[in-house]
C-alpha cells in the first residue's frame, strides 16, 4: 500500500489523475473517487469541525447520511455550502473548503467551546440568552450566528441553469441494490414502464462494495449484467445521481437529478440539476438500510467511522481508512469489515464485541485516533446495527414499526401503491432481498426466478450506550448532541421524542438524524422507562436530503420568473417609443415620451393632443368574451345588475357585475352583434376572473341555459380612437360606411370593412369623454392598422397615448376604475345604483338589498380638489371633517385616484366619502399620515371636466 | 392585408443548441392558421359531432366538453354548416400554433406538462388542455413524434423563449 | 394531489382552482332568509368534503371533488351538473 491507496482492486480508474484542492492544499485522486475517498486515500481524516464545540471531525459514512464531512464546493457564483464530501464525485480541478472553523481547520480557536462544554448542555441557548430581552436581536443572536454556522452562501448569481420535468411510470424502483435491481428487471421484462432511480453516482447499491455471490458470479458482476439488460430495454429508464426526496399525495415522487454536479462546469446547454416529479402507478422502496454508529466516549474522533463505510472505501475506492484498525460492534455484520480489511492488508488489532461484554472505554487521539482501550490503532470501524431507510414511506404521516428481531424501525404498510423490499423492509438476508425484488417486480403474473445466492445470517444484540466510557459520546454529530443530553431533556420535562428533538437539537442537522435518531430514541426510552416502540419516532418529512433552491425554481428566474404577455400592437407601441408598464402579466404602453419629457409631461401632451385633435390608444388588454347561444341575453341578465336581453342588435351597453355578496365586481361594455351573439368586455385586471365567474354561473347556477362562451381577448387588436378629429381620422380607413351620428351613433356597434379587405368591429364608446371609437381588428393586422391610423390622423397631429393619459382623462371625467372598483364598493357607492334592476334575478341582487349596503351614510364616489389649487394631492389620504383630529371614529373616507389635469390645470381626484353626494361643496381636511401632512380640499361632483358631456356627443 | 405573425421578428431559422448532428427536435411556428372554437349548442352535441365528422376540409381537435378546435376550415363556412348546432368563434389570430417534432419532442414536452404523452397512452390525434411554463396550452399529437401546441397569442414570444431554452440540450432546428 | 377530471383524466392539483363547499344551494328568491348563510357560512369539516374545483388550467369545467381533508384521499370528481343531479333526490 502506498500511503492509504490500496494497490489493487476497486472501481477507480487508476489511469486517470485528477488534481483537486482541499483548503488550498493540492491532492490527487482518480476517476471514480468521491472527495471523501480521495482524501482518505491521501491520509486525510480531518474534514470538518462540529457545529457547537468546533471539534475536529472526520468522515463517518460513505453516503448521503454524512454529518461531518461537509464542505464548501467550488467558488464565486458556483459556490455551494454544506455539500457532503461522501457524495461529491471527484473531478479535475475540484476546489473544496472546510467549514465552521477559524482561522483554519487544523487550529480552530472556538474549539475552546469544547473545554467549557459543561455549560453548553442541551437547552443552553434557551437558558442563557434570556435576559435582558433586548439583547437577543442585537447582541446574542449575531454572536451565536458567527460562532455556530455551517458554510456561507455565495453572494453572486449562480451562472448555471436548472430544470424541471415530469415523468410517468408503472413502477418506480427506488434504490438499485440487489432488491431494486431484481424488481426493476422483473418489471422491465414484463414490459411495463419502469424507472430505476438511485442517489449514487453508479447504480448497484451495496453490490458496488459488498462481497456477495449471486448466480455464481460476484455480486458486482451480476449487477453489471442486470444493468446492461435494463439499459437495453426501451421501457426502462435508469436514473443514477437521482435522489427520490419525497413521497406526496397521488403517489407522486419528487426527485433531484444531479445532472452536472460531477463536473466543474456543466456541458453547454445542460442544466446543473433537474427537479423531477414522477407520477408512479406503483412504487417500490429498495433504499436499503443505514448502519448506525455506536455511542461511546470519543466516537467522533477522526478515524472512527461506520464499519460498512470503512469497507466501502476499501472495496470500492481502494482507500484504506487506516493501517491498523479496531472493530467495535454489537452485531454480526461487522465481521465483513474484519475479513475485507485483512484481505486488503490492513491490520485488525482488535475486535470489540458488545455481545461478549466487551466495550470501548477510551479513545485516544485529537485530530486522528491513536489508540483504543490502550491498543494503538489509526481507525475504528463501528457497527451499532442497521436502520431500514423507511423515510419516504413515512412522508405522508404513517409511523414506522419497531422490529425487535433486527433492532430497527421497519416501514409501515401504506398500501399496494408503495411497498418496501430488501433491507429497507428489514430483510437482512440477500436471498430475501432478491425474492422481494421478484415479488415487487411481478406484473400481472409475469415473473422471474430469483437467482441463487450466498446468504450470511444476521444477528444483533442491541447495545445503545457505553455509559462508563471516557469523554463525550455523540448521538448527533453535526449538532454536537451527546448521549447525556437525552436523560437531561427527560429530567427537565422534554422527554417526549418530539420535544427532546427540539430541546437537544438531535436530528435537526442537514442529515436529519439519519445516523443518530434510533440511538437517541433508545436512550430516551431508557431514561423515561419506556420501550422503544412506545417512545416512537419523530415525524418524517420531505426532503430526504437537501434540495437546492435553484432546483425548485427551475428555469423560472429573472426575466422568465413569469410569462410575459404582449398585445398585438406591441411592435407599433415600440416604434412609437412607448414606455411599458406591467399590468398583471401584460406589458401595456404607459406613455410615449418625446425628447426631454418625463412621464407627466408626456401624458399631459398626450391628453391635450387627444382632447384637441385625436389620440390613439392600445386597449387590447381589456378582456373580450364571445357569448353566443339562444339564451345569451338571459344569461347576461343574470351576470349583470342591469339588463342586456333588451339590448338592440348593433348596440353597446355599459354594465356592472356584482359579486354574490352585493359588492361591485367588474364593469365594461357589452355589445349585441346578433340575436344570439354578444361580445363582452371586462377590465384588464379581472378578465380571467370574469371568465371563471361566467363558467361558474352557467355550469353551476343556470346549466339549463343555451349559452356558449369563449375568450376572444387575443383574437382582436383593439384601439381607442378619441378626440374631436376621431371621426375624420377613422373615415379615411373605413370603406363601406359614411360615419355620422346616424350611421354610427353613440353606443353603436357594427362590423365595418377597413383598408380594403379587413373586417373590423367598430364601437362608438368612450372612456375619455371625447367623441371616440374603439376599433377591433383581427390581431395579425393590428400593427399595420395602427400605423394606417397614425397616417390618417397625421394632419390632425394624432398622438399615441398610454394608460397614464387614459387614466388622467377618466379621472377628469369621473369614470370609475380599479381605485374605486376595489372590492368594498357597491354599485350605489359608485353612483351607478340606478342601473340595478328590480325585475330580474342576478348575481348579488339579494345581498345588495341588505340595509348596510343601502345605508346613505356609506362612503360613495365624489370628486375632490385641493383648496390651494397649486397643490399636488396624492391618493391614500384620509378625509376628516374640518377640526377633527385623525382617528378611526372621525374617518370620513379616503382619496382613491388622483391625476394632474392638463385641461383644468390642477391636481384633482376621486374619493370615497361618507354620505358624499350630499356634501358637494364641503371643505374637508385631508390627513395624509403616510407622507406626514394634511391640507384642505373641496368635495365636488366626480365629473370634473365637460360635465354636460358635450364633447362625447360632438 | 397580409397577416403578420407575432413571432415574425423572433423566429430565426437554423440549427441551435447542443451538438451538430441530427437535432433532437424541430420547432416551427405554424402561421397563418385558420382556427375556430366550436362549442355545441345545448343538447346539440351529437348532431354537431356528426357534422364535424363529415367536414371535407378541416382537422377537428377535442378542446373540452362538447368543444372542438377546427383547423383549416374557413370560419364563415363552419358557422354556416353548424347553424343552430354550435357556436363558432374565430380564433385564427388569437392563438399561436407551434409544431414540435423529433425524437426528443416528448422529453421537451415533459419539461412543461404533467400530461403523460407516452405513445401507449397518448395516441395520434389525441388532444389535451393543460399548462406548460405557467401558460394554458392545447396540445395535440399529430404524428409518430409530432405534436402541435397552441396558446394565447400574447404569450407566444415568452413561450418560444422557454421552448427553445428547454430544447437546447437536445439540439434543435427552427424551420 | 391528483384529481380525476371527468373530461381530461387525472391531473395534478396545480391545474385546478378551489372555491369551497359545494353543498349550499343558491336560494331561488331574493327575500329568502337563507341568503346570508349561503354567502357567508361555511363549515370546515375534518374528513369527507364536497368542494367546487375549477379545472382552470385544463378544460375549464367546474367540478365537485369529494375528498378527505385529513388524508387527502380523493373519492370522486363529478361535473357540477352531475353533482347537482345526484344531490337532488
Amino acid at each position: 500500500m502506498t500511503g492509504f491507496r490500496i494497490e489493487k482492486g476497486g472501481l477507480i480508474n487508476r489511469d486517470t489523475k485528477l488534481n483537486f484542492t482541499f483548503d488550498g492544499k493540492a491532492f490527487t485522486g482518480h476517476n471514480g473517487d468521491t472527495l471523501a475517498s480521495a482524501l482518505i486515500a491521501n491520509g486525510v481524516h480531518l474534514m470538518g469541525r462540529s457545529f457547537k464545540y468546533h471539534r475536529p471531525r472526520g468522515v463517518i459514512s460513505a453516503g448521503s447520511s454524512e454529518p461531518n464531512a461537509l464542505v464548501e464546493l467550488r467558488e464565486n457564483g458556483r459556490k455551494e455550502a454544506n455539500t457532503r464530501a461522501t457524495m461529491v464525485e471527484l473531478y479535475d480541478g475540484l476546489m473544496a473548503k472546510s467549514q465552521n472553523r477559524w482561522p483554519s481547520l487544523q487550529h480552530d480557536i472556538l474549539a475552546i467551546n469544547s473545554l467549557a462544554s459543561s455549560i453548553f448542555v442541551a437547552g443552553f441557548y434557551y437558558k442563557t440568552f434570556m435576559w435582558p430581552k433586548s439583547f437577543w436581536e442585537k447582541i446574542y443572536e449575531p454572536l451565536i450566528r458567527k460562532a455556530a454556522g455551517l458554510g456561507t452562501a455565495s453572494r453572486e448569481a449562480d451562472p448555471d441553469t436548472y430544470e424541471k420535468s415530469y415523468a410517468h411510470c408503472d413502477v418506480l424502483v427506488i434504490g438499485s441494490g440487489p432488491a431494486g435491481l431484481m424488481a426493476a428487471l422483473t418489471a422491465g421484462r414484463a414490459g411495463v414502464r419502469v424507472i430505476l432511480a438511485d442517489e449514487g453516482s453508479a447504480l448497484g447499491g451495496s453490490l458496488l462494495f459488498e462481497n456477495e455471490e449471486i448466480a455464481g458470479q460476484s455480486g458486482y458482476d451480476w449487477a453489471q449484467g442486470i444493468l446492461a439488460e435494463l439499459a437495453s430495454l426501451p421501457n426502462v429508464t435508469l436514473m443514477p445521481r437521482s435522489t427520490i426526496f419525497g413521497w406526496f399525495d397521488g403517489n407522486i415522487f419528487g426527485a433531484l437529478e444531479r445532472v452536472n454536479d460531477h463536473v466543474a462546469v456543466p456541458a453547454p446547454f445542460e442544466p446543473r440539476q433537474r427537479y423531477w416529479r414522477i407520477h408512479a402507478n406503483r412504487a417500490v422502496l429498495a433504499a436499503g438500510a443505514e448502519e448506525r454508529p455506536l455511542v461511546f466516549g470519543g466516537n467522533d474522533v477522526p478515524g472512527v467511522m461506520l464499519a460498512s463505510a470503512m469497507r466501502h472505501y476499501a472495496n470500492r475506492f481502494a482507500a484504506a481508512a487506516g493501517k491498523s484498525i479496531v472493530v467495535f460492534t454489537n452485531n454480526s455484520s461487522a465481521a465483513r469489515t474484519v475479513t475485507d480489511m485483512q484481505k486488503h492488508g490492513v491490520n485488525v488489532s482488535a475486535v470489540i464485541d458488545t455481545r461478549k461484554g466487551e466495550r470501548i472505554l477510551a479513545v485516544k487521539g485529537g485530530k486522528q485516533v491513536v489508540a483504543v482501550n490502550g491498543t494503538p490503532c489509526d481507525a475504528v470501524a463501528m457497527s451499532g446495527g442497521w436502520s431500514p431507510i423507511v423515510n419516504l414511506m413515512c412522508h405522508r404521516g404513517a409511523k414506522p414499526i419497531w422490529n425487535e428481531g433486527i433492532a430497527g424501525f421497519t416501514p409501515p404498510d401504506v398500501g399496494p401503491e408503495f411497498t418496501a423490499i430488501g433491507s429497507a423492509a428489514g430483510h437482512m438476508l440477500l436471498s430475501e432481498c432478491l425474492a422481494g425484488g421478484v415479488r415487487a417486480g411481478t406484473v400481472k403474473g409475469r415473473t422471474e426466478a430469483a437467482p441463487q445466492c450466498r446468504d450470511e445470517a444476521f444477528a444483533i444484540q442491541p447495545f445503545w450506550w457505553v455509559k462508563e466510557s471516557v469523554g463525550k459520546a455523540f448521538i448527533d454529530y453535526q449538532n454536537d448532541a451527546t448521549a447525556k443530553d437525552l436523560p437531561l431533556a427527560t429530567r427537565e420535562g422534554y422527554g417526549h421524542v418530539e420535544l427532546a428533538k427540539r430541546y437537544t437539537t438531535t436530528g435537526m442537522a442537514t442529515d436529519q438524524g439519519k445516523l443518530g435518531n434510533v440511538n437517541a430514541i433508545a436512550i430516551l426510552a431508557e431514561a423515561s422507562g419506556k420501550t422503544i416502540a412506545e417512545m416512537g419516532t419523530t415525524t418524517f418529512r420531505p426532503f430526504y436530503t437537501p434540495v437546492s433552491f435553484g432546483a425548485f425554481t427551475g428555469p423560472f428566474t429573472g426575466h422568465h420568473f413569469q410569462p410575459v404577455r404582449k398585445t398585438p400592437l406591441h411592435d407599433w407601441c415600440v416604434e412609437q417609443g412607448a414606455v411599458f408598464v406591467e399590468s398583471g402579466l401584460w406589458m401595456r404602453s404607459a406613455w410615449f415620451p418625446q425628447a426631454g419629457e418625463d412621464w407627466l409631461a408626456a401624458a399631459t401632451r398626450e391628453v391635450k393632443a387627444t382632447r384637441s385633435g385625436v389620440g390613439l390608444c392600445d386597449v387590447s388588454t381589456l378582456g373580450k368574451i364571445d357569448i353566443q347561444g339562444k339564451d345569451a341575453g338571459l344569461f347576461l341578465d343574470h351576470l349583470y345588475c342591469n339588463t342586456f336581453s333588451t339590448l338592440s342588435i348593433g348596440k353597446a351597453r355599459y354594465g356592472i357585475m356584482l359579486r354574490e355578496d352585493g359588492i361591485a365586481f367588474d364593469d365594461g361594455t357589452t355589445s349585441r352583434l346578433a340575436e344570439d351573439h354578444f361580445v363582452m368586455t371586462t377590465t384588464t385586471a379581472n378578465a380571467a376572473r370574469v371568465m371563471s365567474h361566467i363558467e361558474f354561473c352557467h355550469q353551476v347556477h343556470w346549466p339549463e341555459l343555451d349559452v356558449q362562451y369563449v375568450s376572444v381577448t387575443e383574437q382582436w387588436a383593439q384601439m381607442a380612437i378619441a378626440g374631436p378629429k376621431a371621426r375624420a381620422t377613422l373615415q379615411k380607413l373605413v370603406d363601406n360606411l359614411q360615419l355620422s351620428d346616424e350611421t354610427m351613433p353613440y353606443l353603436a356597434a357594427r362590423d365595418v370593412t377597413i383598408l380594403g379587405d379587413v373586417t373590423a368591429r367598430l364601437f362608438r364608446i368612450s372612456f375619455s369623454g371625447e367623441h371616440a371609437y374603439e376599433l377591433a381588428v383581427p390581431a395579425d393586422y393590428g400593427n399595420a392598422v395602427a400605423r394606417s391610423i397614425m397616417q390618417a390622423g397625421a394632419e390632425f397631429n394624432i398622438a399615441p397615448y398610454g394608460v397614464e393619459a387614459l387614466s388622467i382623462m377618466r379621472i377628469e371625467k369621473g369614470h370609475v376604475a380599479g381605485g374605486e372598483l376595489n372590492g368594498t364598493t357597491t354599485a350605489g357607492d359608485l353612483g351607478l345604483g340606478k342601473m340595478m334592476s328590480t325585475k330580474k334575478d342576478y348575481i348579488g341582487r339579494a345581498m345588495s338589498m341588505r340595509a348596510g349596503l343601502a345605508d346613505p351614510a356609506r362612503q360613495c364616489v365624489v370628486g375632490i380638489k385641493p383648496v390651494d389649487r397649486s397643490m399636488k394631492i396624492r391618493s391614500g389620504g384620509h378625509l376628516l371633517k374640518q377640526g377633527d383630529a385623525p382617528s378611526l371614529q372621525a374617518d370620513q373616507g379616503y382619496i382613491c385616484s388622483v391625476a394632474w389635469s392638463p385641461m383644468l390645470d390642477m391636481w384633482l381626484g376621486l374619493a370615497l366619502l361618507s354620505n358624499g353626494r350630499a356634501r358637494i361643496g364641503e371643505i374637508v381636511k385631508v390627513f395624509d399620515g403616510l407622507r406626514g401632512h394634511h391640507y384642505l380640499a373641496e368635495i365636488c361632483d366626480p365629473v370634473h371636466f365637460d360635465p354636460k358631456n358635450e364633447r362625447l356627443h360632438a | 392585408m397580409l397577416r403578420t405573425s407575432p413571432l415574425a421578428r423572433v423566429i430565426n431559422p437554423g440549427r441551435f443548441g447542443a451538438g451538430k448532428g441530427v437535432p433532437g427536435v424541430t420547432l416551427s411556428v405554424v402561421h397563418p392558421i385558420t382556427m375556430s372554437m366550436v362549442i355545441a349548442r345545448k343538447d346539440q352535441a351529437k348532431k354537431m359531432e356528426r357534422v364535424l365528422a363529415r367536414l371535407r376540409k378541416g382537422d377537428v381537435h377535442w378542446a373540452g366538453p362538447d368543444q372542438y378546435y377546427v383547423i383549416n376550415a374557413p370560419y364563415t363556412d363552419l358557422k354556416q354548416k353548424l347553424e343552430g348546432l354550435a357556436s363558432v368563434s374565430d380564433q385564427s389570430h388569437g392563438r399561436v400554433m407551434f409544431r414540435i417534432a423529433g425524437a426528443k419532442a416528448r422529453a421537451v414536452l415533459a419539461k412543461g406538462t404533467p400530461v403523460d404523452v407516452h405513445e401507449d397512452v397518448f395516441p395520434i390525434g389525441k388532444s389535451a388542455l393543460t399548462q406548460m411554463a405557467h401558460v394554458s396550452v392545447h396540445l395535440t399529437r399529430t404524428g409518430e413524434n409530432d405534436f402541435t401546441l397552441s396558446l394565447f397569442r400574447g404569450f407566444s414570444e415568452s413561450f418560444w423563449e422557454w421552448l427553445t431554452s428547454q430544447s437546447a440540450e437536445f439540439g434543435y432546428q427552427v424551420s | 394531489m391528483l384529481i380525476p377530471c371527468p373530461h381530461c383524466g387525472t391531473r395534478p392539483v396545480e391545474e385546478f382552482t378551489f372555491l369551497g363547499d359545494a353543498t349550499p344551494t343558491r336560494p331561488a328568491t331574493p327575500d329568502d332568509p337563507k341568503w346570508y348563510s349561503y354567502v357567508y357560512e361555511r363549515d370546515n369539516p375534518r374528513g369527507r368534503f364536497d368542494e367546487f374545483v375549477h379545472h382552470s388550467g385544463g378544460c375549464r369545467a367546474w367540478l365537485v371533488v369529494s375528498r378527505d381533508t385529513k388524508t387527502h384521499a380523493v373519492f370522486s370528481a363529478l361535473t357540477a351538473a352531475d353533482f347537482k343531479r345526484k344531490q337532488k333526490p
